[in-house]
């Protein structure tokens, strides 16, 4: 049970206004994050996990700054962001590193449990047979979900993840997502995932936030979230000339996800 | 300057010297003329001076084809001994190979042998082995050398590289690698004579300091490579600064750290040779003993078993770190499956169907 609270913050790259006067409460939710390249997403999420500080406002997860707290953020990249030599269960295991000495993470001395919850965290994400598999020989796909392994491990009260399936194919990135999906509720984790596939948002979402040129544009519920909310969000596409690939395609088609994506993961 | 094609004199146009024309394709192409005059002058004056200065050295060495010439039959004389003759069967000629035997055993070159009926040669040959021989020293030398160089060449690449210690700083460590390489092995052995004496141990240390040179370079440069997304995945975990030095950048070229130690222990055999020749033990000592006496057979011996070693280290670590390369392209084949298969291998590769993934 965690509450992520953004209060009225703000990010400036000298005169680059990357995020202003964004303020939102997420509490045990899957929050989506929308909006388009360059809409403040990332500086919002690298802001909230604390790899770089607001300029104005204040992030607090449970009442604390998160500053405090980067252990309890698991973050899960776009890039995955794993270390490609080594095994998948090594990966996951790096997840609990805050909480061991360097002397005994150099030698592998974890206790039993740290080991046991790496392998927990693998079966989560489905990956529990490919645990001894060296991460460079693994689909883009399972390198994400081993990404979601280590950030379990982290024992996270809030999960972030930034674009995690935007390098993928529509079906190995609506697995991931499943997976994503799962481990927070296994876990009982809030999340927030920023996304620019609207359908798997919509599909997966709970709680959606959209941000424009670095303001805050909605702030809504599943049953809330319109097609016209979405044409906001990314401004007048027919004026780059895609009018035509959009024929037909003004509903949001969240249950074109969902089938074969639960086939393959057990929610 | 409204000269008409063919009207100046043809070895000027020819240099570029002289407008042939006023369009701006001839003036262009005037131009061009002109640049390649100027880089045959250059390539003259290069060609001049490396001239003068191969003259110059050859000079300066003493180097005369009379003294070739007069030398000869001495040079024959001695291949006599480097490849003394027999004959298989009595009548096939071949190289006596018993002789260099006769000497690797009595000299010890592979094992220290001493009358006696114990051991595995014992009961047949009246010998046994008391201890390793100056092959197994010179390995020695090499092995306990990188060894003792490993921790100081990993702790310098890391302070040199430029994410751990920041720019300036980092170069006082990349300066310190520097200088141990400068100065050769052989060099160190010398400074280092007064502190452990002429022999095995001096070599050892000064192989050390050549490992903390090159190793640590070897593993600088993998460290200016790496990617900085482990690095961010680690630090977001919440790792403390060493963990991330440790699990987000050196975890990152473990491979190719073990491929460079295994190159870098074939290195040191090569070493640890060179310094047996100035007295350090070994294959190169006796090496040396052999040719002031002019024993060319012996010689030869040494240098058989040098090539044996050399070789055999080259083999493992070139099996260590093929076997570090991907998974998929790992040698599962015995040993005699690969040699039988190597001709095909290699016509396969220079066809351009190999892939040449090697260092």
């Amino acid at each position: 049970m965690s509450t992520l609270t953004v209060d009225d913050v703000s990010k400036y790259y000298g005169d680059v206004t990357a995020v202003e006067g964004v303020s939102f409460e997420i509490e045990d939710e899957f929050a989506i994050l929308l909006g388009e390249s360059g809409a403040g997403k990332s500086t919002m999420l690298r802001c909230i996990n604390g790899l770089t500080s607001p300029s104005e406002g204040e992030i607090r997860l449970n009442g604390e700054p998160v500053n405090s707290s980067r252990s309890d953020i698991g973050m899960i990249f776009q890039q995955h962001n794993l270390v490609e030599g080594v095994s998948a269960y090594l990966n996951a295991l790096n997840g609990g590193l805050s909480r061991t000495s360097v002397l005994k993470s150099i030698f592998q001395w974890q206790g039993r449990d740290d080991k046991k919850q790496a392998l927990d965290a693998l079966e989560t994400v489905g990956l529990l047979e490919e645990a001894h598999q060296t991460v460079s020989q693994m689909s883009g796909g399972q390198q994400q979900r081993v990404g979601i392994a280590r950030a379990l491990v982290q024992n996270p009260r809030l999960l972030l993840a930034d674009e995690p399936v935007a390098s993928l194919d529509p079906s190995s990135a609506e697995t991931v997502m499943a997976y994503l999906k799962k481990a927070a509720v296994e876990h009982d984790v809030t999340a927030l995932v920023s996304l620019h596939q609207v359908n798997i948002a919509a599909y997966f979402g709970e709680r959606f936030i959209g941000l424009r040129d670095g303001g805050l544009l909605f702030d809504v519920k599943r049953d809330e979230l319109t097609p016209a909310l979405i044409d906001d969000l990314y401004g007048d596409v027919e004026t780059v000339g895609l009018a035509d690939n959009r024929q037909g395609d003004d509903e949001l088609h969240p249950e074109s996800i969902g089938e074969t994506a639960e086939e393959r993961v057990e929610l | 300057m409204s000269q008409e094609r063919g009207d100046g004199n043809p070895l000027t146009t020819y240099f570029g010297l002289e407008e042939i024309g006023d369009s701006q394709v001839e003036q262009k192409l005037t131009e061009l003329k002109r640049r390649k005059t100027t880089r045959r002058l250059y390539t003259l004056l290069g060609i001049i001076f490396g001239g003068g200065l191969f003259l110059f050295s050859l000079n300066a060495v003493g180097f005369s084809l009379g003294e070739l010439i007069r030398q000869w039959p001495e040079f024959v004389n001695a291949l006599g001994g480097y490849f003394p003759p027999t004959t298989i069967f009595g009548f096939i000629p071949f190289v006596d190979v018993g002789q260099y035997w006769t000497f690797m055993i009595d000299a010890g070159l592979i094992f220290e042998f001493e009358d006696g009926t114990g051991g595995i040669f014992g009961p047949m040959y009246g010998k046994q082995i008391v201890g390793p021989g100056a092959m197994f020293i010179t390995l020695a030398i090499a092995f306990a050398g990188t060894v003792l160089g490993v921790p100081l060449a990993l702790i310098l690449s890391v302070l040199a590289s430029e994410r751990v210690v920041p720019y300036p700083f980092n170069f006082g460590f990349r300066a310190i690698m520097s200088v141990i390489r400068s100065i050769p092995a052989l060099v160190w052995v010398l400074i280092l004579i007064p502190l452990g004496g002429v022999g095995s141990f001096t070599a050892t240390l000064a192989v050390g300091i050549d490992t903390v040179g090159y190793l640590g370079r070897l593993l600088t440069d993998e460290l200016e490579e790496i990617s900085e997304g482990p690095i961010e995945g680690i630090r977001s975990v919440g790792a403390s600064k060493s963990q991330i030095v440790s699990f987000g950048m050196l975890s990152q070229v473990f491979r190719e750290f073990i491929a460079w130690l295994a190159f870098d222990l074939e290195h040191n055999v090569r070493v640890a040779i060179g310094l047996g020749i100035i007295g350090a033990g070994g294959l190169g000592l006796e090496l040396n003993i052999q040719r002031r006496t002019f024993n060319y057979t012996e010689m030869m011996a040494c240098i058989l078993l040098i090539l044996l070693l050399v070789g055999a280290v080259e083999y493992l670590s070139q099996r260590v770190r093929s076997s570090l390369r991907e998974g998929d392209d790992v040698e599962t084949e015995g040993i005699l499956t690969i040699l039988w298969k190597a001709p095909k291998r290699i016509v396969s590769a220079t066809a351009g169907r190999g892939r040449d993934r090697d260092r």
